[in-house]
C-alpha cells in the first residue's frame, strides 16, 4: 500500500530534498520503520537516544497522534498519510 | 597563492559567510546558510579541501553536525555523528565547540557537546565516537548545569604534544588528559566555585571561556562567571588577573568570551554584571592586555556615538592568523565588529544578523 508521507521543511535535507514523499507498507509500523531505513538521517531528529520519539515531535496517522494508538500493526489503507510534525511548544 | 579571509558566522538562525580579502577591509556577507538551525559551532578546515563543519541544532529536532564543501551552498549531515548511547542516560542537545586536532592529526576532529561531553572523529568527520573518560569520571554525579546549559565549550590541544588537552564546561570547570582523551583529571584550584549545593569539591566552576597562550603551553586564559583568572602551570593552579578591569565595585569581573592574538595580546568584552548580562551604560568596550603589560584597559570603544546595550557570547569573539592580526566579535543583537590596530578602533561588517553565537576565522588559500 502506498503511503503519503510529510515531513517538516527543516528536515527535508535528511530525505532527499523533498518534504513529501510516498513509501510501500502494509501496515502502520512498517511504514514506521521504513520511513527511518529509507531515509536514515532522519531517525536522530524524530527520536532521541532512548529510541522515543523525541518530545517536541509528532507522529501522525491521518488525524491520529501516534503516539496514542494502541496497536501499530494497523494495515494501511488508500490514501492514508503519515506525518512528522513540529509539536506547537510556546507562543 | 592568493589568501582570502573567511569569517564565520554562527546564529541561532543558521550561517553567515564574511569573506575579503587579505587587506579585510571590505567585506561581502552571503547567508543564511542552514536557515532555521542554530549553528552553536562553526569551523572551517582546509587540511582536506576546503570544508566547513557546523554544529546544528533545534529545539524539536535535536543536534547534528553538517559540513559543505561548496563555501556553503549545500550542506551534507553527517550520519554517524555524535551520539550518547542510550545507556549513558545522556542527551545530545547541542554542539558547542568543533575544534581541529593536533597538526599531526589532520584527520582528527574533537566535538564539545551539550549535555557535557567530548567526541572525536579520526577519518576526518566521516565517524564519531564518545570519548567517555570524561562522562564516567567520578565527579559526574556532581555536574550540573549553568543557565546556557551544561556545555562542552572549550577544547584546548598543547602544540608540544598531542595527547595533552584541556576542555573547559559550564558549569563544572576545567578537565587536563595527558593520554589523548581516555582519563581526564579536574583542574580548578584557585578559581571562584559557584555554589552547586554538592559536596565534590573538584567540579562546579563556571568557566565561560578558556584560551592557551601562543607561546608556553603551559599558560592559559580565563573568563570565569566569577573572574579572570591566569595559570601559568597548565591549569594545576589559577591566579586572578583583574587589575583595571573592575566595573562594578566588590564585584568580579563579569563577562563570556575572551581571545588571544597571535602576539599573545588578551581582549575580553566585560559586561555589567551576572544579573544584568549586558554591556554597562550602553558602552560597547573592548578591554585589553597588550603583550608584556599587566593590566586590563578599556582600549576599544567600538561604537563612541551610540549606545548599545548588547552582549557578547562566549565563543563570538575572535583573531585571524593575518599579520597584522585582525580580531572580530558578534553581539547578542546581530552585529559583527572588526579591528585591524589590535582592538583599538572598530568598524562594523554589513548586515544585520540574528543572536550571534559563534565567530570563527578561516583563512582559505585559492
Amino acid at each position: 500500500m502506498r503511503l503519503e508521507v510529510s515531513v517538516p521543511l527543516l528536515l527535508r535535507d535528511c530525505t532527499g530534498g523533498r518534504s513529501r514523499f510516498s513509501l510501500e507498507a502494509d501496515t502502520l509500523e512498517e511504514a514506521l520503520r521504513r520511513l527511518i531505513e529509507t531515509y536514515p538521517l532522519l531517525k536522530v531528529h524524530v527520536y532521541d537516544e532512548r529510541g522515543q520519539v523525541r518530545e517536541h515531535v509528532l507522529l501522525y496517522y491521518n488525524d491520529d497522534n501516534v503516539a496514542w494508538l494502541d496497536d501499530l500493526g494497523i494495515p494501511l489503507r488508500p490514501g492514508d498519510k503519515l506525518r512528522v510534525l513540529q509539536a506547537v511548544s510556546g507562543g | 597563492m592568493a589568501k582570502r579571509m573567511v569569517l564565520l558566522v554562527g546564529t541561532n538562525k543558521g550561517v553567515f559567510l564574511y569573506t575579503s580579502d587579505a587587506e579585510r577591509k571590505e567585506w561581502s556577507l552571503k547567508g543564511p546558510y542552514l536557515p532555521g538551525w542554530e549553528a552553536y559551532s562553526v569551523l572551517g578546515d582546509s587540511r582536506h579541501g576546503n570544508r566547513i563543519f557546523a554544529g546544528t541544532s533545534h529545539a524539536a529536532y535535536g543536534a547534528t553536525i553538517r559540513v559543505s564543501e561548496d563555501f556553503g551552498e549545500t550542506w551534507t549531515q553527517i550520519e554517524q555523528g555524535p551520539s550518547y548511547s542510550p545507556e549513558s542516560g545522556f542527551r545530545l542537545n547541542r554542539i558547542w565547540q568543533l575544534a581541529q586536532g593536533h597538526p599531526s592529526e589532520p584527520d582528527t576532529l574533537f566535538a564539545g557537546a551539550e549535555e557535557a561531553g567530548l567526541f572525536v572523529t579520526r577519518d576526518r568527520g566521516a565517524t564519531w565516537r564518545e570519548l567517555d573518560g570524561l562522562t564516567k569520571h567520578p565527579t559526574r554525579p556532581g555536574w550540573y548545569p549553568g543557565a546556557g546549559g551544561m556545555c562542552l565549550h572549550t577544547i584546548l590541544i598543547d602544540l608540544r604534544n598531542p595527547k595533552r588537552m584541556w576542555v573547559a564546561m559550564s558549569a563544572v570547570g576545567v578537565f587536563r588528559t595527558e593520554d589523548g582523551g581516555e582519563t581526564w583529571t579536574p583542574r580548578n584550584q584557585g578559581l571562584a566555585r559557584v555554589p552547586t549545593g554538592q559536596p565534590q569539591e573538584e567540579v562546579g566552576y563556571c568557566v565561560h571561556k578558556m584560551v592557551l597562550d601562543p607561546f608556553d603551553p603551559d599558560t592559559l586564559y580565563m573568563q570565569e562567571h566569577g573572574g579572570v583568572f591566569k595559570s601559568t602551570d597548565g591549569g594545576d593552579s589559577w591566579f586572578t588577573i583583574e587589575d583595571g578591569v573592575t566595573l562594578r565595585e566588590n564585584d568580579a569581573p563579569f563577562g563570556f568570551p575572551i581571545s588571544v592574538a597571535p602576539n599573545g595580546d588578551l581582549f575580553l568584552v566585560p559586561l555589567e554584571s551576572s544579573e544584568q548580562r549586558a554591556v554597562a551604560e550602553g558602552k560597547l568596550l573592548v578591554y585589553g592586555m597588550h603583550r608584556g603589560e599587566s593590566r586590563w584597559s578599556p582600549i576599544g570603544d567600538v561604537m563612541p556615538d551610540e549606545p548599545r546595550h548588547v552582549s557578547v557570547l562566549r565563543d563570538a569573539m575572535t583573531v585571524d592568523a593575518f599579520d597584522p592580526y585582525g580580531l572580530y566579535f558578534g553581539t547578542t543583537s546581530g552585529e559583527v565588529y572588526a579591528s585591524l590596530d589590535r582592538g583599538r578602533n572598530w568598524n562594523r561588517l554589513p548586515g544585520q544578523l540574528s543572536r550571534i553565537l559563534c565567530v570563527k576565522p578561516w583563512l582559505v588559500e585559492d
